[in-house]
């Protein structure tokens, strides 16, 4: 099982580069795409569940031309948005029992099962028959994760799924991603660090519509093993250590002083010591990297 | 601060693209319609004959208040949009924390949305004016240009229901925060306002429904519905207290609306909503534990099949079906058609007052508005928000990432549509049948209903749909979409002004189909499905279009969704598209072709020009010596089945001349024909298009001589759907119109002015004066015959009953066909009718005179009161008029499709199944006349009064017939039922006689010289000639009428004119009383009679002493409408009157007219205490009169005896005076 994307590059009617000669190969399992705001991921992820055309590149997955034969990928796709609304006035179950016809379930007997399963899965057995436009914003999320679930997807793609949700509902839904991402290829886009890093086995750093890097996250913190240090400064010299120094993340400490983690592979001075390297700080790095990049 | 609010608004929508496209659909479509009006398109369609000015005043603001109408639908954008779209950005709560006080920004929102709808309202102005100095525009339509005509439609009506609109939809905007709504409400209004209009058609009280109407249409009709030709022409908008009070009123409605915005609204950010089902307000407490565990899902199969697919767009239809039926606008539109629909058959159904019975196709032809417009309403406006309503809940992305094709999810929406649609026509259903259970009615059926309804209606408003889709995918904003929907569905009506006649050139139209109880359908349906399966076929190509243009996922430009819609365009879609647009094409060629080269089809200009082509070919043979027919007999041959017909007809033609005749005319028509004229002939000109043909005879025709002449005459065969023939499977009419006539017949020249002159014909009357020594040499009815002899025998079907004038000799069924012979054994018109169908007969007699009436199984309801109106005429008029020439009387059904009318041929009456039939009379009903009865007699009376009396074709000719008809019925009428039924017939006359003025094409006669006007002959004529019998005497009436009915009854040319028939009269008359003959005949006088005050005071002896103010005035107009005050010496009254800006003034007054007081019997019925004739000769007078019973009220002229446009100001109840002091007063 295998998603293959080449040079994929997509330009906005107002100037927007939005995706810059994308290519990546993704296999089974969790695929993270990390990023900033505005980083391209949700035109990456539009892009493959075939709701936006690219200017050019490729685009395959398992043996279907996704830009070509939209229709393939759709049967075997689960798609979940960044945002999404739903028809007021109809309850969860009503709902599914509508996405589980137009996904192609013809079968009554299979439609309530796979929708019953579905909303035991999400937890939202009890609260079947209410009105998802009352919902809260966890078990909308969670009714988002249902309806993807209805045509036993291959390829999974959750937009920024996390944003907004309360810890124990972040980690329930995870969970369930995980779950899934056993056997599928889950893409999965988010600007926090954490979500990767609890359950990724793969990852993508992405900025200005490009793809900056792309490893495990293991290989990621591995590569940057005794490269970053760690010092603790007051507040007004941090910008005098940022001139010096390749500071990538600073951090207010309780006592209102700040820790700063530099990225050096030689120690800066001995003012610093030496940091477990953490995704976070992969993240940082790859970033400023390619603003340097940017930059020069 | 209000000010940079205002501004900000006014930039914010001068920058907007959507604002210029209002502008412009409306300059254009103003420019075009006045252009049109003002006949920019008569050099390709037809000439517009008319009189009336279309840049008049009254025509201006008429026009002006039209567009309005269409700017209603887009204050939800504008007004409603300004407040809408801080909601829908969710700016408002970043805006509302801003420090402006709540006045500055809803009155700055609101008046920044009124003034720019008022200025898309003057680019509408401005594209009227374009159109009316548009080069090419007929001069002879158009007035002097007046800047103040536009500037007082805005300021008494278009502002101000502006304001009125605009404030509503802003607040329902406001509280809802949802422009559909805004919308819906705009849609409800303008149904309740025409609601209110149906509603107050009926109401005597005109000041009450002209206050009620929002629009102040009614207020300004209270004014001018009346108004002469001259009036609409030359006067300026009327605005009186009337419509200041309504302006008042109604704008005062909309700011206190807005005042209760103000007062309501407050900056928190909760819309205000509003649910049928409350919900339960139980908070959902969510479960956090529970973490992990294996998902196991259960294996499903998809299956993406054609069928499947189309099962699911089924089933999820179910969906959007329910959201437009839950949906408030749904519910709110439908319950107000159909409340309308139910006012309408309320209201259309009566006929003097008297219900009809609501047979079931009177239950679907009523709601016809409902159909036409309310459906397509519906269907245009949830078409588009179907289509959006994915994007529009945010939910698009979940669905179009699934496999569903587009074609499937457009379909569930069509299908959403469908099932919409049948909703709304189920509701018709249930609207008859609720009807039908109400008054008592219980022939239901049910097969009609459906068969109507889901077997005709359904498919042209399902072709609506497939269109509605197609528009609504194209456009991203929906109310581009609605509007062009809207002006697309209204403006197809109008192409043929501009030249576009056939149905196949012009969207989703086409023949129509027609019902009725006796014929079903008739040869209708054919026709009727083959154009809507033209127009399907359009249909699907164009939703193959919707299809491939379906917006799925998020298209960045133009390009992009090309280039989508060309991969969506797969060959299947292809083949489907390719099939149906060819499809399409061969059907529209093959209508072409039959209507246009297989057959003759003439637009309107090609008609006109054949019209003027026959005069000028002709008309110079108009006075030549022909003969004239004295013997008619025909066979005639009618196949129901087969809708054919054969005729073999002999005419005996006598040179009635003093010059010897060589060569003869036949005027004919288009069916297959042969002419032989006995000995030997010679055809010396044939016209196949214009079917004019000149024979010579060998032998000349020596004055006194007769010659036969026959002819046979049969029908092209009929297509499946083209109809070569008149006959009908049930309910064959027929008359002698199909056979050939001898001579040239001046009745088919071209008689609009504005034609003639464009053909380069002279300008002709209509008809001739009636001292034409040339025009009296024959009747109104035929040129080429006086009296005839008459003998027919007539073949139909074995189930069927055929009847023509005469009596029945023989019948007889032969080589299974039934044979009729009839012969009419004295002198008739050349003027019989052939009838054929399955009968049922009522027989009676009156004396030795027999009565038949032949009906349709089923229709007998009224089939005793027409006997009884038979009789009771008979008895009357062999009475007072002459005998009856004939020994029998026969009415015959006849089904509606040929007709909603009565005629009167000798001894045989067809009488349409649409009057008459299905009256539900009611004897208790005061109000409601027994049309049945009076119908019956006016038709009666046409045996003498056209039968025995015939005048000649020139002007006033009719006063005898039509005008002697109605009144000869209406004495029957007040023989029967008693005077009362005479006020609510007199009343409906003088309303028919005014409003028919007010839309006169030409000139507006005196009743001595009208020519055929319906409204002066029967109207007019009724009134005049029953004032005239109550000032001079009914006995005296008659016996001037019997004695000139001796003199003239079948006489032989030169006939008998108006201006004898009135010498008659003339002589009855006495001296002080033959002012009358002048102003009810010769002139057109009307009378302007009114109550200043009316009281009454309790005198010792305790009777009462009735003081009554009335003023009197007498007015002429010329044939324009012109008023006149002035008598021929010149002289006149005047009366100046405090607090009026002009004088009253009157034609010198020696006139006597009713003064008349009135009480309550018992039972609270009005009853009079006094009624005389005063002699009056002031404009104001005031008259004691003594009573002995309590008055309640007085009045002049009470009963509107005479012309007054304004008859209710005639009479008022009385107010009791005190005795009181003199210093008191």
């Amino acid at each position: 099982m295998e998603l293959s994307l080449s040079n994929i590059s997509k330009t906005y009617k107002n100037g927007v580069k939005a995706l810059d000669n994308v290519t990546v190969d993704i296999t089974s399992g969790m695929f993270g795409l990390l990023g900033p705001n505005g980083a391209g991921k949700s035109t990456l992820m539009r892009t493959i569940a075939t709701l936006q055309a690219p200017d050019s590149g490729t685009a395959v997955f398992n043996d279907i031309n996704i830009l070509e034969d939209k229709i393939s990928l759709r049967k075997t796709l689960g798609y979940l948005p960044q945002s999404f609304g739903v028809y007021p006035k109809m309850s969860a179950e009503d709902l599914l029992l509508y996405f589980a016809r137009l996904k192609g379930i013809t079968e009554k007997k299979e439609r309530e099962q796979i929708v019953q399963t579905a909303l035991e899965i999400t937890n939202l057995w009890e609260v079947r028959k209410k009105s998802v436009k009352g919902y809260s914003g966890g078990m909308k999320q969670r009714f988002g994760i249902a309806q993807l679930l209805l045509n036993s997807p291959k390829l999974i793609i959750v937009d920024e799924p996390t944003a907004g949700l309360d810890p124990a509902e972040r980690n329930r839904f995870l969970n369930v991603l995980r779950e899934i991402g056993t056997n599928n290829i889950v893409i999965f886009s988010t600007h926090i660090v954490d979500d990767v890093k609890e359950l990724c086995t793969d990852m993508a750093i992405m900025n200005g519509g490009k793809i900056l890097g792309h490893h495990t996250p293991a290989e990621g913190i591995e590569r940057l093993n005794n490269q970053i240090w760690t010092k603790n400064i007051q507040r007004e010299e941090l910008e005098e250590n940022e001139a010096k120094f390749n500071v990538i993340s600073s951090n207010f400490n309780q006592d209102n002083s700040l820790n700063i983690r530099v990225h050096s592979e030689t120690q800066p001075d001995e003012s610093f010591s030496l940091g477990t390297p953490e995704l976070e700080d992969v993240y940082f790095v790859t970033l400023h990297k390619d603003s340097e990049i940017v930059a020069a | 601060m209000f000010y940079s609010i205002y501004l900000f608004e006014l930039r914010y929508w001068f920058r907007k693209p959507l604002f210029y496209v209002y502008c412009g659909i409306m300059f254009f479509l103003s420019t075009l319609i006045m252009a049109t009006a003002a006949g920019i398109f008569e050099g390709i369609t037809a000439s517009i004959n008319s009189v009336t000015i279309v840049n008049s005043a009254i025509a201006i603001n008429a026009l002006l208040n039209e567009m309005n109408v269409i700017i209603f639908f887009l204050l939800p954008s504008i007004i409603g949009g300004t407040i809408f779209k801080d909601f829908d950005n969710e700016m408002h709560s970043v805006t509302f924390s801003y420090p402006f006080k709540k006045w500055e920004y809803l009155l700055a929102k609101f008046l920044s949305g009124l003034s720019i709808t008022i200025i898309v309202m003057f680019f509408a102005a401005i594209g009227i004016m374009f159109g009316s100095i548009l080069p090419g525009t007929n001069p002879d339509l158009l007035g002097p240009f007046v800047l103040m005509n536009y500037v007082q439609s805005f300021i008494y009506y278009l502002v101000p229901n502006l304001i009125f609109y605009g404030a509503i939809v802003f607040a329902v905007v406001t509280f809802t925060r949802n422009v559909s709504v805004g919308f819906i409400t705009v849609l409800a209004l303008i149904i309740i306002q025409s609601f209110a209009g149906v509603l107050t058609q009926d109401v005597d009280n005109k000041i009450l429904s002209a206050m009620l109407d929002p629009f102040g249409a009614q207020a300004n009709g209270f004014y001018t519905e009346y108004w002469t030709i001259y009036e609409r022409n030359e006067n300026p908008l009327p605005f009186g207290e009337i419509i200041l009070y309504n302006r008042l009123l109604w704008t005062g409605i909309g700011l206190f609306i807005f005042g209760f915005v103000y007062r309501t609204f407050s900056f928190d950010q909760e819309a205000f909503s509003f649910s049928f089902f409350k919900k339960d307000g139980r908070a959902i407490t969510k479960k956090n534990f529970g973490s992990i565990m294996a998902i196991k899902l259960p294996k499903v199969n998809l299956d993406f099949s054609f069928v499947e697919n189309f099962k699911t767009a089924w089933i999820i239809s179910n969906t959007d079906f329910k959201y437009i039926i839950k949906s408030w606008g749904f519910i709110i539109i439908t319950i107000l058609g159909l409340l309308l629909s139910l006012a309408t058959i309320a209201v259309g159904a009566e006929i003097y007052g008297t219900d009809t019975l609501p047979v079931t196709w009177q239950m679907l032809e009523f709601p016809g508005l409902f159909f036409g417009l309310f459906i397509n309403l519906l269907t245009f406006l949830y078409a588009g928000l179907l289509i959006h309503r994915s994007r529009t809940d945010k939910i698009d992305q979940l669905v179009h990432s699934t496999a569903m094709p587009s074609w499937a999810i457009l379909l569930s929406k069509f299908f959403a549509l469908i099932k919409m649609q049948a909703v709304l026509l189920i509701g018709i259903m249930l609207l008859g049948m609720g009807i039908q259970i109400f008054n008592g009615y219980f022939k239901f059926e049910i097969g009609q209903y459906l068969f109507e309804l889901f077997g005709i209606k359904l498919i042209n408003v399902l072709i609506w749909g497939l269109f509605a889709l197609f528009v609504h995918s194209f456009f991203k904003n929906f109310y581009i979409g609605f509007f062009l929907l809207l002006v697309i569905s209204i403006g197809i009506t109008f192409l043929s002004q501009i030249g576009i006649e056939q149905s196949i050139f012009k969207f989703n139209q086409g023949p129509g189909t027609a019902y009725s109880d006796m014929n079903g359908y008739g040869s209708s349906l054919g026709p009727y499905y083959l154009y809507k399966v033209y127009w399907l076929l359009l249909g699907i190509a164009l939703y193959v279009f919707s299809i491939i243009f379906f917006r799925r996922g998020v298209p960045d430009s133009i390009k992009e969704r090309l280039d989508e819609a060309s991969k969506a365009f797969s060959p299947l879609l292809k083949t489907i598209f390719s099939i149906c647009l060819i499809g399409f094409l061969a059907m529209g060629s093959w209508i072409y072709y039959v209507n246009n080269i297989a057959n003759e089809n003439l637009s309107s200009k090609e008609r006109e020009k054949q019209i003027a082509d026959w005069e000028k070919n002709y008309g110079k043979f108009q006075n030549i010596a022909q003969p004239r027919i004295v013997d008619v007999k025909v066979d005639l041959d009618i196949f129901p089945n087969s809708r054919d017909f054969e005729a073999r007809g002999k005419y005996i033609l006598v040179n009635k001349t003093a010059v010897a005749i060589d060569s003869i005319h036949i005027d004919h028509n288009n069916y297959l024909s042969s002419f032989d004229f006995g000995n030997s002939f010679e055809l010396v000109l044939e016209d196949d298009s214009m079917n004019y043909d000149i024979y010579r005879l060998d032998n000349a025709l020596q004055p006194g001589d007769s010659l036969l002449f026959s002819f046979e005459i049969s029908n092209k065969p009929n297509g499946i759907f083209r109809n070569n023939s008149p006959i009908r499977k049930n309910g064959t009419f027929i008359n002698n119109s199909l056979f050939p006539r001898i001579g040239y017949n001046s009745a088919g020249e071209l008689s609009g002015e504005e034609s003639r002159e464009k053909y380069g014909l002279p300008p002709k009357e209509r008809m001739a004066s009636p001292t034409d020594s040339m025009a009296l040499k024959n009747t109104y009815i035929a040129y080429d015959a006086d009296w005839i002899n008459f003998e027919t025998t007539i073949s139909t079907s074995p189930e069927q009953i055929a009847i023509a004038p005469g009596y029945l000799q023989k019948d007889w069924v032969e080589d299974g066909r039934r044979y009729f012979h009839y012969k009419m054994d004295s002198k008739m018109l050349n003027f019989y009718s052939f009838i054929s169908a399955k009968f049922e007969v009522a027989k009676d007699s009156w004396n030795d005179i027999a009565i038949e009436v032949y009906y349709h199984e089923g229709h007998k309801f009224n089939v005793d009161r027409m006997i009884k109106g038979v009789k009771r005429s008979l008895d009357y008029y062999t009475d007072e008029f002459s005998p009856y020439q004939h020994k029998q009387v026969r009415i015959i059904e006849f089904p509606r499709t040929g007709g909603g009318f009565a005629q009167s041929f000798a001894n045989t009456i067809p009488y349409s199944e649409a009057i008459g039939f299905i009256a539900e009379v009611d004897e208790e009903n005061e109000d409601g006349v027994d049309y049945p009865f009076s119908i019956t007699a006016h038709e009666v009376a046409h045996q003498w009064w056209a039968h025995q009396v015939i005048g000649a074709n020139a002007q006033g000719a009719t006063l005898m017939s039509e005008s002697m008809s109605e009144y000869s019925s209406l004495k029957v009428l007040e023989k029967e039922y008693g005077g009362d039924k005479m006020r609510i017939f007199l009343k409906d006359a003088l309303d028919r006689y005014l409003s028919g003025r007010s839309v006169e094409t030409r000139k507006e006669k005196a009743l001595i010289y009208n020519e055929n006007q319906q409204y002066i002959h029967y109207n007019k004529g009724s009134l005049v000639l029953y004032a005239l019998s109550d000032y001079i005497g009914e006995d005296k009436m008659n016996a001037a009428l019997s004695k000139y009915i001796d003199a003239v009854a079948f006489q032989n040319p030169p006939y008998t004119t108006s201006l004898e028939f009135l010498s008659y009269l003339d002589e009855a008359t006495p001296d002080s009383l033959k002012y009358l003959l002048e102003d009810m005949f010769r002139t057109i006088t009307l009378y302007d009679n009114s109550v200043k005050d009316a009281t009454f005071e309790v005198q010792e002896d305790s009777t009462f002493d009735v003081k009554l103010d009335f003023y009197t005035a007498k007015y002429r107009t010329d044939e324009e409408g012109k008023r006149k005050y002035s008598d021929v010496n010149g002289d006149s009254l005047s009366l100046e009157i405090e607090g009026r800006r002009r004088p009253i003034e009157s034609l010198p007054l020696s006139d006597w007219i009713d003064v008349g007081v009135f009480g309550q019997d018992e039972d609270g019925k009005e009853k009079v205490l006094y009624l005389k004739k005063h002699k009056i000769s002031e404009i104001e007078n005031s008259i004691s009169i003594v009573v002995n019973e309590k008055p309640t009220s007085a009045g002049i002229d009470p009963y509107n005896k005479l012309i007054d446009t304004d008859s209710n100001d005639n009479k008022r109840s009385l107010k009791e005076e005190k005795k009181t002091d003199v210093s008191d007063r």
